[in-house]
């Protein structure tokens, strides 16, 4: 590792200031677990890393709104997530999805900004965020927007956000009224990075569902809906005859953890168990 | 002298708690990890991107002009001072940094010298290196007769008698072929009722000690200092020695607590390396490798393993064929032993009559394999008990019930013509099945969801012969200072070894000091592996201790104090000396007889000083729609003879269980063309908390072995023996399908699903 410079701003103005557009080696740094394991295996030889732990509390807060929408701050830590009443309350889901995200180390380090503007496809929170509608809000000297997390990531390890632009908190929606259920399979062992992850999002109105959202990661290049399969279970389909949708559908590849065959078998399976777990006790009609 | 004469005064037994453990827990245990030299310069390795290839040019120009660096050392620049800089325990085939040709993608090429270690890994990075690439072989098979050679002649160690034979043999990728014949397997396969032949393949894998590999040298005066992570500093000391033309008392190899060896940390690893750059840049140097660094150091072989059965109608083997291929990678390291005397077990512990075994240890431009927890014999266990199940359904005999048929019994020629002897085999068998309660009905699941249960047992010759030797020192206040070489790497011999020297001097073993192993210091010892130490270096402190009870009791004769007297031993030197003075040097040596096999026929009356063996017991739950699968329950039950210290005994063999999971369902190491394709943590796994069974269990049978100290023997490997086959023995068992190579991968099981369907899956 190279020695390079390591700056911590005190506001995000300032932050702001110091990225530079034009210089890939200066990178904004939140928890820093996935830069270090580039920059020590040499993938990364930064010049400038701008720390954003000095930010203060307008991206380290977890926010509910009146109406149970809730609004993260970018530098909230995994493991802070993890433990949050509001969160378990108002969006248990993810509390879920942690409890075997990476390990206890990494959770209390690695922070919820830094894990979406990475841009890995193999994380457990992008589909599960995506199947609960979240956002983010992304800061740059030209000014503040909103980006949907489905809309984040672009390709592997690349996102919409620009040099100088930096997520400064993530907003999610209402989630009353609404059941979920998140889904890891891992391929080794139980905390490696997810061979294929699957989060279901959906509504029950007069036994039947509403609105669903059906989001995969880890075994496509981005995590990504499935509209067809969510179309197909809106129109009445079985769980299994939606799975066999979202099968079909995912654009699904083959690396370390499976062949892109296998994985496609993984995903119709897992979609079926993760409708069936969000509906657990619940009585759909048809 | 009989060793078993002693009769224990109750320090052997005792579950006593490790004597280093508040040491390591508020971190005041040394590790030559965190060891540091005045002056100390840190070396990075540059290492070769080809698999095979002659090397055309190094260019160290653009790391040799960074700010801060010391030195850039090549190969060549080894040579200058080392005229054959070539180091190895069975051949001398390993350059200290790579010579005319790379053999692996990993190899050390050149290492940049610099007091910064940042400034040495940029240095390193900036060294850069031309290659003619040259036709490589990866296969261990297909090196048996792949025209690609690996080294363009071999060069046996010398030590090695067997060994000779290999003297100067060209265009062969064969770095030892051993051979049993037993009767006449033929005629038995041509006669017999039923003939069954597979084939088994086991992965690379790797140690993954916490602490990785780790030495720092330095050099003044005519005599050199090695402060390392070894598990033989006596070997080290040997091979340094014979590398510099220095007498042994010139070269001085000490360690301190290992944060893991697992079998890694043997012979020459990075001994030789930090030796050469002390003394081409007279500092001090320290190498210590990243833990991803590790997976071009030394690893388990990949094996595969042809075998051929005649059984009988009413299940009785007769006759077994192996074909052993052990893939060694680019160096010998011990690969030869692990051929030879793992090999020689190959067929199982079964009572065949006629046995056919030819093992090979072959050269491939992989990383190179060495010991690994089990010395070959996991490969071979997972081949022979994934055989023996399948033949047992085949003809719808239970498992355990055809086993128990076959087993070798006490007194029983094992296939090298060697009595079996103190080996509970039945007995660990039974107790295996009985914990996981075979026989008796269990839920076989429902749905997707179903449920089996596997049995396996494997065992294992001590690697012979071997020496070691212990000082007991008594100080004139009579405590005991106990200077042994065994390493301990975390398995608890600190504590084992006080034990014995506390039982057989009726003292309380925390009160004896116990010397890490500096050959300044400690007296030889042959290395701190194969399950060795227990038993012979147990052996060879008994001796030492019962030579220090000599001695005392001249003394007390000598002061006309009665025999059998309850005088302490202080109050012995206050008399002879006047005052608080003096001291008792007890030693002691250990060495077992051992007879070479036949080089034809592989046969010995004496091939080993004992056995060991283990039997695993496992319940699995296949989720068929996906072919995943959860471990409900592990037990592994081993002998060990007398446990010196039960806990660490239990604790060893789950460990040593959890190891072998890791390597049975999500380790290996993945190569395209020599390419290792996943070198870092996040994409080779280890066992976590969470992948432990929900059930894990370790056990020990009652036993005694003939000779051993108290009657014990090694129980370091046993835990690993039996765990993968039982693993695919549970999963056949549940949903009748049989993986043949490891990993055992929820897809392959999947896979084998689809297949038995009828209905096969496309390959992407």
């Amino acid at each position: 590792m190279t020695p390079f410079e390591l700056v911590e701003p005190a506001s995000l103005g300032e932050a702001l200031a110091l990225l530079d557009p034009d210089d890939p080696a200066v990178r904004p740094i939140g928890g820093g677990t996935a830069l270090m394991l580039m920059m020590k295996a040499g993938f990364f030889e930064p010049r400038r890393l701008v720390s954003l732990r000095g930010l203060g509390p307008g991206i380290t807060g977890i926010n509910e709104g009146a109406d149970g929408a809730l609004d993260i701050g970018a530098m909230v830590r995994l493991g802070q997530l993890e433990r949050s009443p509001v969160i378990r309350r108002a969006a248990p889901v993810i509390a879920e999805t942690l409890v075997t995200h990476s390990n206890v180390r990494v959770r209390n380090v690695a922070t919820i900004g830094g894990n979406l503007a990475h841009g890995d496809p193999h994380m457990d929170l992008p589909p599960v965020l995506i199947a609960l509608g979240a956002e983010v809000v992304a800061a740059s000297p030209s000014g503040e927007r909103r980006i949907a997390v489905e809309n984040l990531v672009e390709s592997y390890l690349e996102t919409a956000l620009g040099g100088d632009e930096l997520i400064t908190s993530l907003h999610i929606p209402s989630q009353r009224n609404r059941r979920a259920a998140y889904i890891k399979v891992t391929a080794r062992s139980a905390d490696d990075w997810p061979a294929l992850g699957v989060a279901v999002s959906l509504a029950v109105e007069n036994r039947a569902i509403r609105a669903p959202r059906i989001a995969i990661g880890a075994a496509t290049e981005t995590a990504m809906r499935l509209p067809k399969a969510e179309a197909a279970l809106t129109g009445g389909a079985s769980w299994r005859d939606t799975g066999r949708e979202a099968a079909a559908e995912a654009p699904v590849i083959g690396d370390h953890h499976g062949s892109a065959a296998y994985k496609r078998v993984l995903v119709g399976v897992t979609v079926e168990r993760a409708l069936r777990r969000a509906l657990a006790g619940v009585e759909i009609a048809g | 002298m009989n060793d078993t004469a002693f009769v224990s005064t109750g320090q052997v037994g005792r579950s006593l708690p490790r004597v280093e453990a508040r040491a390591k827990v508020t971190g005041t245990a040394e590790y030559i990890h965190n060891f540091r030299l005045p002056g100390m310069l840190i070396g990075k390795i540059c290492r070769s991107t080809v698999p095979h290839g002659r090397i055309r040019h190094i260019d160290t120009s653009a790391a040799a002009a960074i700010p801060g660096v010391y030195a850039i050392v090549t190969g060549e620049d080894i040579r200058k001072i080392i005229p054959d800089p070539y180091y190895g325990p069975a051949f001398h085939d390993q350059p200290i940094l790579a010579l005319d040709k790379v053999r692996f993608v990993g190899e050390p090429v050149a290492v940049a010298l610099a007091a910064d270690p940042h400034i040495a890994e940029n240095a390193a990075r900036a060294i850069t290196v031309e290659y003619d690439e040259l036709p490589a072989v990866y296969d261990e098979v297909e090196a048996v007769t792949a025209t690609a050679y690996v080294h363009d002649v071999l060069k046996p160690a010398g030590t090695f008698a067997d060994l000779k034979h290999l003297v100067g043999r060209r265009q062969t990728n064969v770095a030892l072929d051993f051979h049993l014949r037993r009767g006449d397997v033929e005629a038995e396969f041509a006669a017999a009722d039923h003939v069954f032949a597979h084939e088994f393949r086991t992965q690379q894998v790797m140690h993954t000690p916490l602490e990785p590999f780790v030495s720092v040298a330095e050099a003044a005066n005519g005599a050199v200092t090695i402060h390392t992570a070894s598990q033989n500093p006596s070997f080290v000391r040997v091979e340094i020695a014979r590398l510099l033309g220095l007498k042994e008392n010139r070269v001085r190899v000490r360690t301190a607590f290992l944060g893991g060896g697992f079998g890694g940390k043997l012979y020459i690893k990075l001994e030789a390396l930090v030796t050469a750059l002390t003394l081409i840049a007279q500092r001090p140097v320290k190498v210590s490798l990243t833990m991803e660094e590790q997976f071009f150091t030394i690893t388990r072989h990949p094996c595969t393993f042809r075998i051929k059965s005649a059984v009988t109608k009413d299940g009785r083997v007769t006759a077994r064929k192996c074909e052993v291929y052990y893939n060694g990678g680019a160096y010998a390291d011990i690969g030869p032993r692990v051929a030879q005397k793992s090999g020689f077990a190959a067929a199982g512990p079964y009572d065949i009559a006629n046995v056919h075994i030819d093992s090979f240890e072959t050269y491939t431009n992989r990383p190179p394999a060495g010991a690994l927890r089990g010395f070959g014999t996991p490969q071979l266990v997972w081949a022979y008990e994934s055989h023996t199940d399948l033949i047992a359904r085949a003809l719808s005999l239970d498992p355990v019930e055809f086993r128990r048929r076959n087993l070798l019994r006490d007194g029983r020629p094992q296939a090298t013509g060697t009595v079996m002897r103190d080996a509970p085999l039945a007995a660990v068998l039974e107790r295996a099945a009985a914990a996981i309660g075979w026989g008796q009905p269990f839920d076989r699941g429902s749905g997707p969801v179903k449920r089996g249960r596997g049995i396996a047992i494997g065992f294992k010759a001590s690697i012979s012969p071997t020496a070691s030797v212990a000082i007991v020192n008594l100080s004139g206040d009579g405590s005991c200072t106990l200077y042994c070489g065994t390493v301990d790497m975390g398995q608890g011999s600190t504590t084992a070894m006080a034990q014995i020297a506390a039982d057989c001097l009726g003292i309380e073993a925390e009160t004896v000091r116990v010397i890490a192993a500096d050959t300044d210091v400690t007296p030889y010892d042959m290395g701190t592996l194969g399950s060795r130490s227990t038993y012979h270096m147990g052996l060879a402190i008994q001796r030492a201790a019962a030579d220090a009870k000599a001695k005392l009791a001249a003394l007390a004769a000598e002061l006309g104090v009665p025999e059998g007297t309850n005088l302490p031993i202080a109050e012995l030197f206050r008399r002879k000396y006047g005052a608080q003075a003096g001291n008792i040097i007890g030693t002691g040596s250990f060495m077992p007889s051992h007879k070479s096999p036949d080089p034809q026929t592989g046969q010995t009356d004496d091939a080993t000083p004992y056995w060991m063996s283990a039997a695993t017991g496992c319940e699995v739950e296949v989720d068929t729609e996906t072919g995943r699968f959860r471990i409900l329950r592990l037990v592994n039950v081993a002998d060990c003879g007398t446990a010196i210290n039960p806990r660490i005994v239990e604790t060893q063999l789950t460990g040593a269980t959890v190891m072998q999971l890791g390597f049975t369902v999500y380790e290996g190491m993945e190569f395209t063309d020599g390419q290792l394709r996943n070198p870092s943590f996040a994409e080779y796994k280890i066992p976590g908390i969470r992948d432990m069974p929900a059930r894990l269990e370790g056990e020990i049978v009652t036993s005694r072995q003939g000779g051993g100290p108290f009657g014990a023997k090694g129980v370091g490997e046993s835990g690993t023996y039996a765990v993968s086959p039982a693993i695919a023995n549970a999963i056949h068992d549940a949903v009748g399908v049989r993986i043949s190579a490891l990993p055992i991968t929820a897809e392959k099981v999947y896979r084998a699903l689809r297949e038995a369907a009828g209905n096969p899956l496309p390959e992407d």
